[in-house]
């Protein structure tokens, strides 16, 4: 047998072409069921998991779908921003607790998530290198976004404009970066997290400047200055200059995209989503849960549709697999006489031709396994990259 | 005997200090931001909790926290504010909203709105101007009763088993009794405070008060007393309450300009002797003495 296995070897080493071609096409034919049950399981897995650690997700009336990916992954668009004012809303209720989420900025790829503490002790989040944050323009990082930016603790990281051609936009703000967070394999991994009041200050809504002179101050609207365009606005937030960052506004009135509210029990929870049912209502009240079990059976449904092809398609090409298989035993005819004469049983000739087939098989099934094992490690992350 | 001896040397290495350096074994700890708030909880927690109010020069309301000193107030299992904007540090800190409670929050809608606030420096903490609102909320005893109960509600909500109800009861009794004792020493006519700090008292006690911008132990300026004998001249003041004993040379001239000093101490920050009735009895003696 391993004389047979031998020669089938060398014959396929010496077709390469025709062999890769054979163990490409079966390989396909065994990935791409396989793969996409994986790819399909994993992601589904994976959204479930951080849907369901998420009870619920206060934001704007809107796409609902959305507000649960903006606010789970910090990657969607931003959803349309409501008042700070619905987070004491929330907690007046007495029925649930309110974290406010604010999902807008990047610094660089990586999304900046303004927030308050009782995020971190919500997600488990624990800081490895450093310290948390403590004041306004400091920010702590995931474990993959502080590799992603080189940045460490002492280090600065800048927000990027939302819009390059925003000329008279939002000030960058340089943000120092007082902690790295430990690793916990999810999107927090990848983010960026300051107050949300330091968002604010990326935003806009609170700045900081030297005292005004009388020279730049244009006109007073009900004790209040307005300065012209030559004050010069701080653009990081230092000891020396802290006191000197001023909201404009009631802060109750500021924005942010999402509030996750984590009722004290189920009954506050049935509770609390009875509250945004009213016709004038605003705001709506989404459970992640629901919206990913939404969003993944859409993705099965699609998953059926696509396996129905491949079926197809896999038929075709195994029917085409044995029709090069025949074609090639019809060319090697004279090749098996040969071994005919010198000696060998028509026993040894079909084991060496059993052996050929065997080995491209495995070939396939082991680079098809290879491809499934790396459909299950990149495959949700890919899925979240291009398609949601 | 030798190794009783180790021990005990090694039990002594590992004396915790003060009572900030406890383990997290100990009992749960509540942060505080000025003095008041420490004594209140202090009377209500009891043994139950730990008070924590960190050592600070100078008024508290103005101080500037690094961000260790707030990664303390993060780690703490409750946190007390005063609101009112006092302690303007918390407008710029990252505090974990869920443990923070601000105890003025029942009366917020009187709080005194100060317009245009004149920025001024003393003291280590640099420049600063009490602008927007008043914030010694505390020194109206109606009010720190308010406070007291906000303190003892959110013990209850966090540690219900505690017995904050008596405790509470017998401080709100002893304010009561402040407040019965104040009403009735409170001075009659026009009077100037040193500081812009007695808003909430005038208020509840129908005081006639303005404020100038002096410091106990600084000799005010020519400017300082211009602008107090502009005062006088519309506002025929006959006593100015202080926050410290002033500069002998400084009473003095008040004396002949016939405006008496009295010593109240609002008690913002840890007083050197006694606790906060202690100083407040004190004040209400000294009011007394000067009618």
């Amino acid at each position: 047998m391993s004389d047979s296995l031998y020669l089938a070897w060398r014959y396929m080493r010496h077709h390469r072409i025709k062999t890769a071609i054979l163990v490409a096409s079966i390989t396909l034919i065994v990935f791409l069921p396989a793969g996409l049950q994986v790819m399909v399981s994993r992601t589904a897995e994976q959204l479930g998991a951080r849907a369901r650690s998420t009870p619920l997700i206060v934001g704007r009336k809107g796409s609902a779908l959305e507000l649960a990916l903006n606010s789970l992954y910090f990657e969607s668009k931003s959803p349309d921003a409501m008042r700070m004012t619905q987070a004491a809303r929330i907690r007046d209720t007495g029925l649930a607790r309110a974290i406010p989420l604010h999902v807008r900025f990047r610094t660089r790829k990586q999304p900046i998530v303004g927030t308050t503490l009782d995020y971190f002790a919500f997600r488990g989040l624990r800081v490895e290198q450093g310290r948390q944050m403590a004041l306004l323009g400091e920010c702590v990082a995931g474990a993959d976004a502080a590799r992603a930016l080189g940045a460490s603790p002492g280090d600065s990281v800048v927000s990027a404009p939302e819009n390059i051609f925003d000329l008279a936009g939002v000030y960058p703000l340089k943000m120092r970066v007082v902690g790295v967070l430990a690793r916990t394999f999810s999107p927090d991994d990848d983010a960026v997290f300051v107050d949300v009041k330091t968002a604010w200050v990326i935003e806009g809504l609170a700045h900081g400047h030297a005292a005004l002179k009388e020279g730049e101050i244009l006109s007073r609207k009900g004790g209040t200055p307005v300065a012209n365009a030559s004050v010069v606005q701080y653009t990081e937030i230092t000891p020396q200059n802290i006191d000197g960052f001023h909201f404009h506004g009631d802060p109750g009135e500021f924005p942010v995209t999402a509030i996750l509210a984590v009722p004290h029990d189920a009954k506050g929870k049935a509770l609390l989503m009875g509250r945004y049912l009213g016709r004038d209502e605003v705001c709506q009240i989404v459970e992640p849960v629901t919206v990913m079990d939404d969003l993944i059976a859409t993705v099965a449904k699609v998953r059926s549709y696509v396996v129905a092809v491949v079926v197809l398609v896999s038929s075709s090409t195994l029917v085409s697999a044995a029709l090069v298989f025949l074609l090639s035993l019809r060319l090697r005819r004279r090749e098996m006489e040969t071994m005919s004469k010198i000696g060998c049983s028509r026993w040894n000739v079909s084991s060496l031709l059993a052996c050929e087939i065997l080995i491209v098989i495995a070939l396939s099934v082991g680079l098809a396994a290879g491809l499934a094992l790396v459909t299950n490690v990149y495959g949700p992350s890919l899925i979240r990259e291009f398609i949601l | 005997m030798k190794r009783i001896g180790l021990l005990l040397a090694l039990a002594a290495c590992g004396d915790p200090g003060p009572a900030e350096e406890a383990g997290p074994s100990g009992p749960p700890t509540v942060h505080v931001v000025s003095y008041p708030l420490r004594y209140f909880a202090e009377r209500i927690g009891g043994e139950e909790v730990r008070v924590v109010f960190p050592a600070i020069e100078g008024d508290p309301a103005f101080w500037k926290p690094d961000g260790d000193a707030i990664a303390a107030f993060q780690k703490a299992d409750l946190i007390l504010l005063n609101g009112a904007g006092y302690a303007s540090w918390v407008r710029h800190a990252s505090l974990p909203e869920s443990k923070c409670v601000d105890t003025s929050e029942a009366f917020a809608k009187d709080f005194i709105r100060i317009e245009d606030a004149l920025a001024h420096a003393h003291g280590p903490t640099g420049k600063h101007a009490h602008g927007g609102i008043a914030f010694t909320t505390w020194l109206d005893p109606e009010q720190a009763i308010a406070q007291a109960q906000a303190i003892q509600v959110a013990l209850l909500r966090r540690w219900p088993e505690g017995g904050f109800e008596h405790r509470f009861a017998a401080l709100r009794a002893d304010l009561l009794e402040l407040a019965r004792r104040l009403e009735a020493v409170i001075p009659k006519g026009p009077g100037v405070a040193s500081h812009p700090v007695y808003q909430y008292m005038a208020r509840r006690y129908a005081m006639n008060l303005r404020s100038v911008h002096w410091e106990p132990d600084e000799a005010p300026g020519a400017d300082g007393w211009a602008e107090l004998k502009a005062i006088l001249k519309e506002h025929p003041a006959r006593w100015m309450l202080w926050e410290g004993e002033p500069l002998a040379e400084t009473a003095r001239k008040l004396a002949e300009l016939g405006v008496k000093s009295i010593v109240f101490d609002p008690c913002g920050n840890t007083p050197g002797e006694g606790d906060f009735l202690t100083v407040m009895n004190q004040n209400v003696t000294a009011l007394a003495a000067a009618e």
